[in-house]
């Protein structure tokens, strides 16, 4: 063969070679022109095709992939989508598995315009009075295929308190829509609903409880001012409210802190009822001044209130008899002259070559106590006593025999 | 006889309520005690699963603006595991066509779409295998109480080979964009809602890094006393130091090293190994030596599955190495065509493939290369590859045919010899094996091969090895033996006869 031959060949395979190509594209040629479909709709892909094969159809949407088999229908090759992928939103990509004639495409599954359930979520649940705290109302609504809505769907938040109802309008955004709902500065319930495309969700509660109490005043009732370790005082806090004049919710817990004249620390609590809270606490047993002052912890503090309680137990007899191994200690006479009541402690320091030996303690009954120290424990010798009650000490050196 | 009557009657009634009130007493209590095994507390709070990382794709947030509560780290974090178990178990799921874990990981509705795909795949005896390489997800939103949140995830690329009645029908790289809102329920992030967004053909095409004029003569190198563990605890820097003067003196230019996968701590990277290797490198460039790095060796599994953990090991490694002066190439496996039977072939060169492209993502540098174990493999991925690697361990005399046929092929990349030698052991187990002269006479008439068809080189190897490990030959004692004397110097450090013959006569 001459050169110009060999050359003519060359040239009419090359020229040939598109023609090749072109025809086995066209092959198998989707017929299908739509690309977008409403969810839901019965969706077929339609080939026009040559070979009368069926090769399968690769499909793939936001949940999975699957293959599916076609069919062939007056010449045409057809794909119906299986009724899973038709019904959810997004994209559908697709190919026919024909090495031969590869043909793929893309597919758009839109959102119904409608809507079956307003799938809400409020939270936090309970804010603060005020006007700064807010809860946030989320709410995706959803068609009757469980698919989120278009981008930009109108959504109504409605709520009310007190006396105002309002209404918002939010869109549908990332497949949500959501409203921050503040408070106001009363506190209440706020009610919230909302509403999409004429769906209505159900009613939801927020509670604005009050604020941070604010500082608060204390006083203390009580029968007497006698230190006799029997009446009880009562402190009492003034109406504790926000600084929005809401009264602090039942149950907040407040401290009283006792400051006695020895520095010590004593402490008695209460929950407050309607802003009011109460707590109790023993008189002491002997002369003492305190200073109260009222906490809620970390957040507001009372006012500092001072008592005196007057001393009641002026003196008291000590009487050592039955080899000195009986003691017995009144009586013990309160303010009027009258029997202490019932339960005053009486304390017995027992030394020996001054070493503690034994402490013992007692309460009165009618206004006595006695002691009785038994041979076996309390050997004869000789003994420091001393005797302390209703902040009076008594001391004596008693020979037990 | 009225009597005996009677009695055998009263016997067998007195038995029977014996026997009756037993079978009750026994039942009361078996229910009893049944009631009385509750769940076991250590249980309820998912506490006791203890984390295995199974997958890992490749994560890369976006800086965080999102709408709603401000987003911490913890939460965010929370999110991304459970979101990424939410792929896993979905991945798990449509391979075996079963639903386990799925109701985890997705919220009562949501999980009904998968149970369908499931039922339809399943029915049709449809499996499919897939991964994600790369996420790049967007927190959109975060909902105040920290119950909800909403993310979209762009261009995720996913990996996919699907099977209809067990055979591989289509095998594809999407990369698709996911809306995707979540439920924090029961202490998991469920996903709610995904809706995929876009879909477009995958574009990771690499970029070419040519070897740019270097000659690789080189050899295998492995320290005479630890073949096969060179980053071990027996690691010596000195050793290395010695062997590469030895190498440098000889002439060569280059060394070929490997990274042992269940060595270097596979996806979770043992930083001690890799600064052993850096060290390694150090030493190299201190010689003058450049280094062509074997990554995955003794690594055989390459299920679909498996791949996001490999692609974050040779992550770690490239991006420890990839600055360093005296790296040269990688080689991304040694003879994977011996894995083609036990693991499938189109298995094996998807995973090189994409090995591939995710080395070149991190080094668009250095050039790569694949060590096949023959010229008949040579030509699979040869575009992807930077350069053509193969060993030889046949007859030498087609070895010229071979590699002419070869270069036909392949016009246009450099074709490397990258393992070649032959053992001298004759002995016990071969008595009739090559003697140190067949050696020498091996190496001489190969190297006038190399220099007649313009060949790059790396010889195996450099030493004699006593201990070989059971993962490169197997137990066989005579396998050992052949496999301990490839090298150029014997097991007492003197140098061979052929070690004449180690670098081209100029």
């Amino acid at each position: 063969m001459n050169f110009k031959s060999i050359y003519i060949l060359l040239l009419s395979i090359w020229l040939a070679s598109p023609l090749v190509f072109a025809q086995k594209n066209t092959s198998v040629k989707l017929l299908t022109t739509k690309t977008e479909f409403t969810v839901g709709s019965h969706i077929v892909l339609k080939f026009k095709n040559v070979n009368n094969n069926t090769p399968l159809l690769y499909c793939s949407n936001s949940y999975g992939t699957t293959l599916v088999s076609g069919t062939i229908n007056n010449l045409n090759l057809e794909y119906t989508l299986p009724e899973n992928i038709a019904k959810k939103i997004g994209v559908i990509n697709w190919k026919i598995l024909d090495k031969n004639y590869p043909t793929s495409g893309k597919l758009y599954i839109k959102p119904k315009a409608e809507v079956a359930t307003m799938e809400t979520y409020i939270g936090p649940p309970s804010i603060e009075a005020g006007g700064t705290d807010y809860s946030m109302l989320v709410v995706i609504p959803t068609d009757s295929l469980d698919n989120p809505v278009p981008t930009n769907t109108p959504v109504k938040v409605k709520n009310q308190f007190l006396n105002s109802e309002e209404v918002d309008n939010v869109f549908t955004k990332n497949l949500i829509a959501f409203k921050n709902i503040y408070s106001k500065k009363q506190d209440g319930r706020i009610l919230v609903s909302s509403e999409a495309l004429g769906t209505n969700s159900k009613e939801f509660t927020i509670n604005a409880m009050p604020a941070v109490p604010t500082r608060f005043k204390i006083s203390y009732s009580s029968p007497h001012n006698y230190a006799d370790g029997n009446q009880i005082t009562n402190f009492t806090t003034s109406v504790i409210k926000d600084r929005f004049n809401n009264v602090v919710s039942d149950g907040t817990y407040v401290d009283f802190f006792i400051k006695n004249a020895e520095g010590n620390i004593l402490k008695t609590s209460g929950l407050t009822l309607n802003g009011v809270a109460n707590s109790k606490i023993i008189h002491p047993d002997h002369a003492d001044n305190w200073s109260v002052k009222a906490y809620i912890n970390g957040m507001a503090e009372s006012n500092i209130i001072t008592l005196n309680y007057k001393q009641v137990v002026k003196d008291f007899n000590v009487a050592f008899t039955n080899k000195n191994r009986t003691i017995s200690v009144g009586p013990l006479q309160s303010f009027m002259n009258q029997m202490i009541p019932d339960g005053l402690h009486v304390k017995l320091y027992i030394y020996s070559n001054n070493q503690l030996v034994k402490i013992l303690t007692k309460t009165t009954f009618n206004g006595y106590v006695y002691f009785n120290l038994k041979p076996a424990i309390y050997k004869n010798n000789n003994y420091n006593f001393k005797i302390e009650t209703a902040g009076i000490t008594k001391q004596f050196n008693k020979k037990l025999w | 006889m009225v009597s005996i009557n009677k009695n055998i009657m009263r016997t067998v009634l007195l038995a029977s309520y014996i026997l009756l009130i037993a079978l009750i007493v026994s039942a009361l209590s078996g229910i009893f005690s049944y009631l009385n095994t509750g769940a076991d507390r250590s249980k309820m709070l998912h506490t006791e699963i203890a984390k295995v990382e199974q997958y890992l794709p490749k994560m890369t947030w976006e800086s965080l603006s999102n709408e709603g509560r401000p987003m911490d780290k913890e939460n965010l974090n929370a999110l991304q595991n459970d979101y990424l178990d939410a792929w896993y178990v979905k991945q798990i799921a449509y391979k075996t066509n079963k639903t386990a874990g799925i109701k985890d990981y997705y919220t009562e509705h949501a999980r009904e779409n998968l149970f369908e795909y499931i039922e339809l795949n399943k029915k049709q005896n449809i499996t499919i295998e897939a991964t994600t390489l790369k996420h790049n997800p967007k927190l959109e939103f975060f909902s105040e109480d920290g119950q909800l949140a909403v993310l979209t995830d762009n261009n995720v690329k996913e990996y996919k080979r699907v099977f209809k009645n067990d055979s591989l029908v289509y095998e594809t790289t999407e990369i698709s964009t996911y809306k995707v809102v979540f439920l924090l329920e029961d202490g998991f992030w469920r996903i709610r809602h995904m809706v995929k967004e876009d879909e477009k053909d995958n574009t990771d095409i690499p970029q070419t890094s040519p070897l740019n004029n270097f000659k690789i003569k080189g050899i295998n190198y492995y320290p005479q006393a630890t073949p096969w563990k060179m980053f071990g605890d027996d690691f010596s820097a000195d050793t290395i130091n010695k062997d590469f003067k030895i190498i440098k003196n000889a002439g060569l230019n280059s060394i070929r090293i490997f990274i042992q996968y269940e060595d270097f701590g596979k996806a979770d990277i043992d930083n001690n190994k890799i600064s052993k290797l850096l060290t390694t490198l150090d030493i190299a460039e201190a010689n003058n030596l450049k280094v062509v790095l074997t990554l995955f060796d003794f690594y055989g599994n390459y299920t679909v599955m498996d791949w996001t953990l490999n692609q974050r090991h040779a992550e770690k490694i490239v991006l420890a190495v990839k600055n360093h002066k005296a790296l040269l190439a990688y080689d991304i496996k040694n003879e994977p065509n011996l894995d083609f039977e036990s693991r499938g072939k189109d298995n094996v060169i998807a995973w090189l493939e994409n090995m591939i492209v995710l080395v070149k993502s991190i080094d668009e540098k250095h050039p790569i290369t694949i060590g096949w174990s023959n010229t008949e493999s040579a030509t699979i991925l040869k575009d992807k590859v930077d350069f053509i690697s193969f060993h030889y361990y046949e007859d030498l005399e087609v070895l010229n045919d071979e590699i002419k046929h070869l270069k036909n092929l392949i016009p246009n990349k450099p074709i490397v010899m990258q393992e070649f030698g032959l053992s001298s052991y004759r002995g016990l187990w071969k008595p009739f094996g090559s003697t140190e002269e067949d050696q020498a006479n091996y190496h001489k008439k190969i190297q006038e091969i190399i220099t007649n068809q313009n060949l790059q080189f790396m010889s195996w190897t450099l030493y004699d090895f006593v201990e070989i490990p059971k993962e490169v030959v197997g137990r066989l004692p005579w396998k050992k033996r052949v496999q301990g004397n490839f090298g150029f110097i014997n097991q007492n450090g003197e140098t061979k006869p052929a070690f004449k013959y180690i670098n081209t006569i100029e």
